[in-house]
């Protein structure tokens, strides 16, 4: 598999604060690549240091199969669309003079402006000055400089924030549909549902640290899904001694891997308990990440 | 740098640049040339020994180190925070162009914009003294040696100005440190003249082309090393600064 961007022991420090720690990421050709994180975990940080707007403290950083640094930042910036924290845009002026001045200083065409305005659906706001722009409007017009230069790789930090549901839902088959094209994106956000629906690969951050990467599917293999035992005798089970809670479903088993379920099968046998059902709960996304962050909630 | 000078200019749209420029040019004009309706300096306008024209070129002096310090610290910070507000800084690294680039350009469209004021201000003076009738005649060599050593203090303060708006986000701050600044200049022409050459500002007083010397006005000239230390000082550090923006970071604030 080719990967856009692949990361190797990339660390960043302020003072005695490692905010970045040892980072190996593995990006993808033609995904869409989900970072995830709860608030304070080096996301945006990680995303400015592949853009070299910030001095990673060790580690190599390779986009598009070369090294990224100040020395190739102006070779491979005009392959990379970005968009980190807020949308650029000057208030003063209309979206179409700020297109013109991305035009110009990456030596755009007119037909490739007009194609990125026409794909975020800015064009009837065109002549309407930035400072009266909606949030949502906003990171429109920042998606379409990002998207004008026609990039190879998309680096979008939160590109859904302050949109309304049918703008999220817009943005999120625009980038399905780059991503379609051959297009990379990398995209965090804080809407775990949001990455959940338009990412086919992850990766979370947690204190710095990649606690994983990889697909949807080996996320959920990474964490054992908690077992519900239905009984109309939930007293005997847990005089077994067994580490059961009660709940509304019935009594709650986590941790148990399939074995220590064939276990407890064979016990409940043994000791003729009788059982209506037992079954794995379903979890969403949100719960696996916030089992992987310690809790930490998201940002 | 051409390109970047390009986009500056396009930037220029609706900040009111040349309207400011405009309302300067007037105030200087219409503030040193008071003097001009009063019937005390009609009567000397055809005697040399009154000293027309200098007492006028005085006046300049004086409501230029009063306007021009604000007028710089506007400009640089009206041009420079719309970095700030627009994530400008970010757009132009992601295209390859450092925020001491952009310094450089906006200094030198802010520049052109405050060349054409001082000579604005210059050649209205002069139409002015002429046509409300000075028939003694025009010192224009010596007009024309202060207007380019007002532009030359103009422009060493814009640059100290931009460095100042790119590293502050408030703008205020610049705006006070001009306020400040003019203050300083209008003190400096009264005040002995080491004072002048003590702050930036102060050149505004050392470039005077007259001074006064016992009720005559004589002419006077800044100290050539002096003055020319303190540009090439300002020059080197706002190139300095500008490399230095260039290289950090992020953006400059």
């Amino acid at each position: 598999m080719n990967h856009v961007i692949t990361t190797d022991g990339l660390t960043k420090t302020y003072g005695s604060r490692t905010v970045v720690d040892s980072l190996d990421l593995r990006v993808p050709e033609g995904c869409v690549y989900g970072f995830l994180g709860p608030n304070g975990s080096g996301k945006s940080t990680t995303m400015k240091m592949l853009l070299s707007l910030l001095r990673p403290d060790r580690g190599e950083i390779s986009v598009l199969g070369r090294t990224m640094d100040r020395r190739t930042r102006h070779e491979l910036s005009p392959l990379i669309g970005s968009l980190i924290e807020s949308p650029p845009g000057y208030g003063h002026l209309t979206g179409r003079e700020n297109m013109a001045i991305v035009r110009r200083m990456l030596g755009l065409t007119e037909l490739q402006v007009e194609r990125a305005v026409a794909t975020v659906r800015l064009r009837d706001q065109m002549d309407k000055p930035v400072r009266a722009y909606s949030l949502g409007m906003k990171q429109r017009l920042g998606i379409a400089m990002a998207l004008a230069r026609e990039p190879r790789l998309l680096i979008l930090d939160e590109p859904t924030n302050g949109l309304d549901p049918a703008g999220i839902e817009e943005i999120r088959d625009l980038l399905t549909s780059l991503a379609g094209e051959g297009v990379t994106v990398m995209v965090s956000s804080h809407l775990l549902d949001e990455v959940d629906r338009m990412a086919s690969v992850l990766g979370i951050l947690g204190r710095g640290r990649l606690i994983f990467q990889g697909t949807r599917a080996e996320l959920f293999d990474r964490s054992t899904p908690d077992l519900i035992l239905r009984t109309p005798d939930p007293e005997r089970v847990l005089a077994l001694g067994l580490p059961a809670v009660r709940t509304h479903e019935g009594l709650c088993l986590t941790g148990s891997s399939d074995d220590d379920t064939a276990d407890l099968v064979r016990r409940l046998v043994h000791h003729d308990v009788p059982v209506h059902g037992l079954h794995r709960v379903r979890r969403s996304l949100e719960e696996v990440f916030m089992d992987l962050t310690g809790r930490e909630g998201l940002s | 740098m051409r390109m970047a000078v390009g986009l500056e200019v396009h930037k220029t749209r609706r900040l009111s640049v040349w309207v400011l420029c405009l309302v300067m040019v007037i105030a200087v004009v219409a503030l040193s040339g008071m003097n001009l309706f009063s019937e005390n300096a009609r009567e000397g306008f055809a005697d040399p020994a009154a000293q027309p024209w200098e007492f006028l070129l005085l006046n300049q002096v004086m409501i230029s180190a009063m306007t021009s310090p604000v007028l710089v610290a506007v400009l640089a910070g009206r041009q420079v925070d719309i970095e700030h507000q627009g994530q400008g800084w970010f757009l132009a690294r992601v295209s390859g162009l450092g925020p001491g680039l952009l310094c450089r350009a906006k200094a030198v469209v802010l520049g052109l914009a405050l060349t054409l004021t001082v000579v604005a201000q210059c050649v209205l003076l002069l139409i002015a003294g002429l046509v409300v009738g000075i028939e003694v005649a025009p010192p224009v060599a010596l007009w024309a040696r202060y207007g380019l050593f007002l532009l030359l203090v103009n422009l060493a303060l814009l640059g100290l100005h931009l460095w100042l708006a790119a590293r502050v986000d408030n703008q205020l701050v610049g705006l006070g440190v001009g306020l400040l600044g003019a203050f300083y200049a209008v003190y400096a022409l009264l005040m002995p003249t080491w004072v002048a050459y003590v702050l930036p500002w102060g050149y505004y007083a050392a470039i005077s082309p007259v001074a006064m010397a016992d009720d005559q006005l004589i002419e006077a000239a800044p100290i050539p090393w002096a003055f020319a230390l303190f540009l090439c000082a300002v020059a080197a550090l706002f190139l300095g600064a500008c490399r230095h923006l260039d290289r950090a970071e992020g953006g400059p604030a």
